[in-house]
């Protein structure tokens, strides 16, 4: 989906485009694959969260201080980063 | 002269698709459709292919690629934004396939990790340039990731600032696009 598409699904109040979208990126263009992937990331980051590692609350701190758009950037990051923590890559590319 | 060149050389080319203004595999435009709605770009117009002014053999010619590869020693590009990243990287055209790497998260390139020619031929054009087939190489190759979301947006910087090095840094004759 085009970013223009994007925009006009905004204006429409369709959150639902922009959810199917979300799917396809994170799903290799396959939205049901997409939906699978993004529960697979939430529950790495439970299942992470259940060994009680130490955690760096001050880097969490500073981090939640940035701009919204390096936050939402970054939440597009941290699925792939938890995806690839899980061993189970589903894209074509690298790894 | 490879043999390859030679045999490409006495091959008659076929009828350029796009000198008529055809879309070369409107199938597969209407797939892509479905799959994600409004994502192609659909231009009336085209852009008719330059004229060489020169003979290739004393042209310079460079290389500008969508694959997504970069220098080892350059930030990788961004494949978690899900609309693209809109910059660009410079490759030595004296890199060898050792000094690069590929950043991508919609193709496969495992092929390409095995030998970087397979997507960017940048050891082959090497080959052509010494043995004298071409004139030479631009200083350096480009490189983009080409998933990207906002075709209007792609236009006005990858392209404008790839197209603007290539003319008046790199000063090239040719430009050889290789998709990926």
């Amino acid at each position: 989906m085009s970013v223009p598409f994007l925009k006009e699904a905004v204006e429409a109040g369709a959150p639902d485009q922009l959810l199917r979208f979300v799917r396809l990126h994170l799903g290799d263009g396959n939205e049901e694959t997409g939906r699978r992937e993004i529960d697979k990331s939430w529950v790495e980051a439970v299942k992470i969260l259940l060994q009680y590692q130490p955690v760096n609350e001050e880097f969490i701190r500073q981090v939640m201080q940035q701009d919204d758009s390096t936050l939402a950037l970054l939440y597009f990051h941290l699925h792939f980063h938890l995806i690839r923590k899980s061993g189970e890559w589903i894209h074509d590319g690298s790894r | 002269m490879t043999e390859a060149v030679k045999s490409l050389r006495q091959t008659p080319l076929p009828q350029d698709p796009r000198e008529t203004g055809q879309q070369l595999r409107p199938g597969l435009w209407e797939t892509v459709n479905q799959r994600y709605p409004g994502s192609m770009i659909t231009k009336a117009d085209y852009v008719p292919l330059a004229r060489l002014a020169k003979p290739l053999s004393q042209a310079r010619v460079t290389l500008i690629s969508s694959c997504g590869v970069h220098a080892k020693t350059d930030p990788p590009m961004d494949v978690c934004h899900p609309f693209g990243d809109f910059t660009f990287r410079r490759v030595p055209s004296a890199a060898r396939h050792a000094d690069l790497i590929i950043h991508q998260l919609k193709y496969p390139h495992d092929d390409a990790d095995e030998d970087i020619n397979v997507i960017f031929p940048i050891e082959r054009l090497q080959e052509l340039a010494t043995e004298g087939t071409i004139g030479g190489l631009t200083r350096n190759f480009f490189s983009f990731i080409g998933y990207n979301m906002d075709s209007a947006r792609f236009e006005r910087t990858v392209a404008a600032d790839i197209a603007r090095a290539v003319s008046e840094e790199e000063h090239a004759d040719v430009a050889l696009l290789a998709p990926a």
